[in-house]
């Protein structure tokens, strides 16, 4: 038990007693001090007075070597029982006389020591110089025990021993009696606050034993109950007033709470029907409220994204606009976007980044998102459908502008052969020569007007496509072209060719223009190879005019014809344009435009490679899947 | 008998050999204690003429010490006074000194030789047979093979001479 939670009699035993050992062990101490440094002093004192006569009588003995003499001398020693040696040295330190003659030599000094005195394992040591008219003939060693101080002490010690017991004892009696008078006292007190405290009776006082601390500590400890008795009687009805009081705060809170409940719904209905994405973040950026829209259209639920940080909802946004828009948010920017692409789905938003304050200070963002996808898409389909439709139009002035110089050339042919048939009545032989001539031209207008019907009807068709086997349309044509091919005598040779989707109808045009071409601008035997090449992926993304998600195929068509300059492979694609008189090759001009124009019907690409007098190539590729 | 007589010339020649050495080593103490008598004994001033004058150490006779004795004293004070040896070949050269040794030798003269030095401050020592008992100060007589003093204290106290107790504990007084 520890002295702090002693009861006070103990503590006041404790300290008496305590007080007391330590008064007799400090005296004690002091004494046997005392008398051990006084003993030693008088010893010294003693000894040294001793050493003085010995050494003061022994030097005519040394002098006149005359050992005998000087143990006679030493021998007087045996009067003092605390000299247990003693030795006299001469001038030269050689042992002279020693005292008990019978002592061995090993228990003395081999050499004389300086003068002076030392305590050594509790015996005293003294070398005394022996002079003689101040000249040192020897030393005097003296060695003495201190026994008879042990023994001293040793009483000294019983002594204060005794007195320490009778000291405690004396303590302990007086601090017996004490009690009554301290302790007792406190005691009482002690159990009527025990019992105060237990049965909760304040109206009980403590019985007053005297006038000193304690007795002032049983007034001041009444005092205190009667205050209690009267704080008590306040404190209760405080406390019912207290808990009436908290009954009326509970109700109006609750009512308060209904109301705020009530408005919360209302406003989270109101968030809910809205069409837009409603979403406020704290200035952590944490979700704190997200509306059904949002749910919808982030595919996610509320429980979900409540209190988690945007980023870590929607990763990979830390580049994106919206997200810096929602820093600015943070910063008090209010920003409006008015279209912005989502980096979160697939989409496009009206976006409005609000911040949110409470005075200067920015708590939040609250995001509001218009989903303009739709209305993004139609505007898309309108941009295509005037681009096409201007497309369209510059199509026809060119062609408007070519019909009319194209098509007044026979016309204007047919008027002046007309004219001259008229003059040629009596001719017959020039009549039917113009009239052949007018023929010609009406053939050659017939001709025209077909193309350029041919032409306009593939600009707007819409037809649906069909899977469509090459080799058969190949197969056709040659049949077809059968009389012109035996009349030239011309090769055709083709790799195995594949399906693809498109319009029959087209591809077959497509074909009869590329194969008619090699075989009308020849002035050899034509030879025409067709050859087939599946394109890779690389090279597809090499090509920047086809989709990289879209399977090609390239047709080479190969011929050693006439050819063309390099300079005019873009140029031989354009409506009505010609690089040969139309005395050497026939033709309408429309052929290469309509090829180009089917091929673009079909998302393909086509293009021409050719040298004067050595052939020309067309490269058609054309996709082998159905178009996105 | 050649071989008796030779052997015997080995054994004289032999026992003086150890005679001498024995009798160098027995001087040199004595020559100490004639030194260490200035230590015990103490002299009237009046026999100085100053008191830095020196303090002779007389030898009368032959002198049985060799250097050794100048060696002892060499260099020595008694008091204020450097100690000094003096030989002295018949009694009339003594002069005035303070300790006077006298040669066994002298033995027949010693008589006489007292006879003229009573009266003076003069410590005479002689290694003479019963020299004390004739009125010398301090004879030497060798007992168990040591040397030892008979002192004359009557003789001493003629001279004014006063001889500390210790010496006289160690010596035979007469």
């Amino acid at each position: 038990m520890k002295l702090r939670d002693a009861p006070i009699q103990r503590k006041l035993m404790s300290v008496i007693l305590l007080s007391c050992a330590i008064v007799v062990l400090l005296m004690s101490t002091a004494f046997i001090i005392f008398e051990y440094y006084s003993f030693k002093r008088s010893l010294q004192s003693q000894i040294s007075t001793l050493a003085e006569a010995i050494a003061f009588n022994s030097s005519a003995a040394i002098i006149f070597d005359s050992p005998q003499e000087a143990n006679e001398i030493l021998a007087a020693l045996a009067a003092e029982k605390r000299i247990v040696a003693a030795s006299l040295y001469n001038a030269n330190g050689k042992l002279f006389a020693k005292y008990p003659a019978d002592l061995p030599n090993v228990s003395l000094p081999v050499k004389p020591g300086v003068k002076g005195f030392r305590f050594i394992n509790g015996y005293l040591e003294v070398f005394e110089p022996v002079l003689q008219k101040q000249a040192t003939v020897g030393t005097l060693y003296i060695k003495s025990n201190m026994e008879a101080m042990y023994v001293q002490l040793k009483k000294y010690m019983m002594l204060a021993t005794w007195l320490f017991c009778c000291s405690l004892f004396i303590a302990y009696l007086l601090s017996r009696a004490l009690r009554r008078t301290i302790s007792q006292p406190i005691l009482a007190l002690e159990q009527t606050a025990k019992m105060i405290s237990e049965k909760r009776d304040y109206s009980v006082r403590a019985v007053k034993v005297g006038n000193d601390e304690v007795g002032a500590l049983t007034d001041a400890f009444n005092n205190m109950l009667t205050r209690i008795e009267v704080q008590n009687a306040e404190i209760t009805s405080f406390n019912i007033k207290l808990e009436q009081k908290v009954r009326e705060r509970t109700n109006e809170l609750e009512s308060a709470n209904n109301y705020l409940k009530q408005q919360n719904d209302f406003v989270e209905t109101i968030l809910d029907a809205s069409a837009h994405i409603i979403a406020v973040l704290d200035k952590d950026l944490r979700f704190s409220s997200l509306n059904k829209k949002g749910e919808e259209l982030y595919h996610t639920k509320r429980e979900h994204v409540i209190g988690k940080s945007y980023l870590e909802i929607f990763p990979g946004t830390n580049r994106s606009p919206a997200y810096t828009d929602i820093l600015k948010a943070l910063n008090g920017e209010y920003v409006h976007n008015t279209v912005a692409k989502s980096a979160i789905i697939d989409g496009y938003f009206e976006n409005y980044f609000i911040p949110l304050k409470l005075g200067e200070e920015v708590y939040g963002v609250l995001i509001l998102s218009h989903d303009i996808t739709d209305i993004m898409e139609a505007n898309e389909k309108l941009k295509e459908l005037n681009n096409e439709l201007e497309k369209s139009n510059r199509d026809l002035e060119q062609f408007a502008f070519i019909a009319s110089h194209d098509l007044q050339e026979p016309l204007r042919k047919i008027h002046i052969f007309n004219d001259m048939l008229g003059e040629n009545f009596h001719n017959e032989q020039n009549m039917r020569k113009y009239q052949a001539k007018i023929d010609q031209s009406a053939k050659r207008m017939q001709d025209l007007i077909m193309d350029v019907l041919n032409f306009s009807r593939i600009s707007k068709t819409e037809e649906a496509f069909t899977q469509n086997d090459l080799n058969i349309i190949l197969e056709n044509l040659k049949n077809d072209f059968e009389l012109l091919i035996i009349e030239k005598d011309a090769t055709i040779t083709y790799e195995t060719l594949p399906v693809i989707p498109g319009i029959a109808l087209q591809l077959s045009q497509l074909f009869s223009n590329l194969i008619s071409n090699s075989l009308k601008y020849n002035d050899k035997k034509p030879s025409i190879h067709i050859a087939t090449h599946f394109l890779s992926r690389e090279e597809i993304k090499a090509n920047k005019k086809l989709s990289p998600a879209t399977r090609y195929v390239r047709i080479k068509f190969s011929d050693n014809g006439i050819g063309f300059e390099e300079k005019y492979s873009e140029q031989i694609f354009t409506i009505f344009q010609r690089l040969h008189g139309k005395q050497a090759y026939s033709g309408t001009g429309i052929g290469l435009a309509l090829c180009r124009k089917i091929v673009e019907n079909h998302h393909g690409i086509i293009s021409a490679e050719g040298e004067v007098g050595v052939g020309a190539t067309f490269t058609v590729i054309l996709p082998i899947t159905s178009a996105p | 008998m050649k071989k008796a007589l030779g052997i015997f010339i080995v054994f004289i020649l032999l026992t003086t050999q150890f005679v001498k050495a024995q009798t160098a080593a027995e001087y040199q103490v004595k020559a100490v204690f004639l030194f260490n008598f200035t230590r015990f004994i103490d002299w009237p001033t009046t026999c100085f003429e100053a008191s830095n004058s020196p303090f002779v150490i007389g030898i009368l006779g032959n002198d049985p010490f060799g250097t050794y004795i100048d060696e002892t004293v060499n260099g020595e004070t008694a008091g204020q006074h450097p100690i000094i040896i003096k030989r002295y070949k018949t009694i009339k050269d003594i002069d005035n000194c303070q300790i006077l040794f006298i040669n066994s030798a002298e033995s027949e003269l010693i008589k006489p030789i007292l006879g003229e030095l009573k009266e003076k401050n003069i410590l005479t020592v002689s290694d003479a047979t019963n020299f004390a008992s004739l009125g010398g100060i301090i004879g030497f007589f060798i007992e168990n093979n040591k040397i030892k003093m008979q002192i004359n204290t009557d003789a001493a106290k003629a001279a004014s001479l006063s001889i500390s107790s210790k010496l006289l504990s160690l010596a035979k007084i007469l």
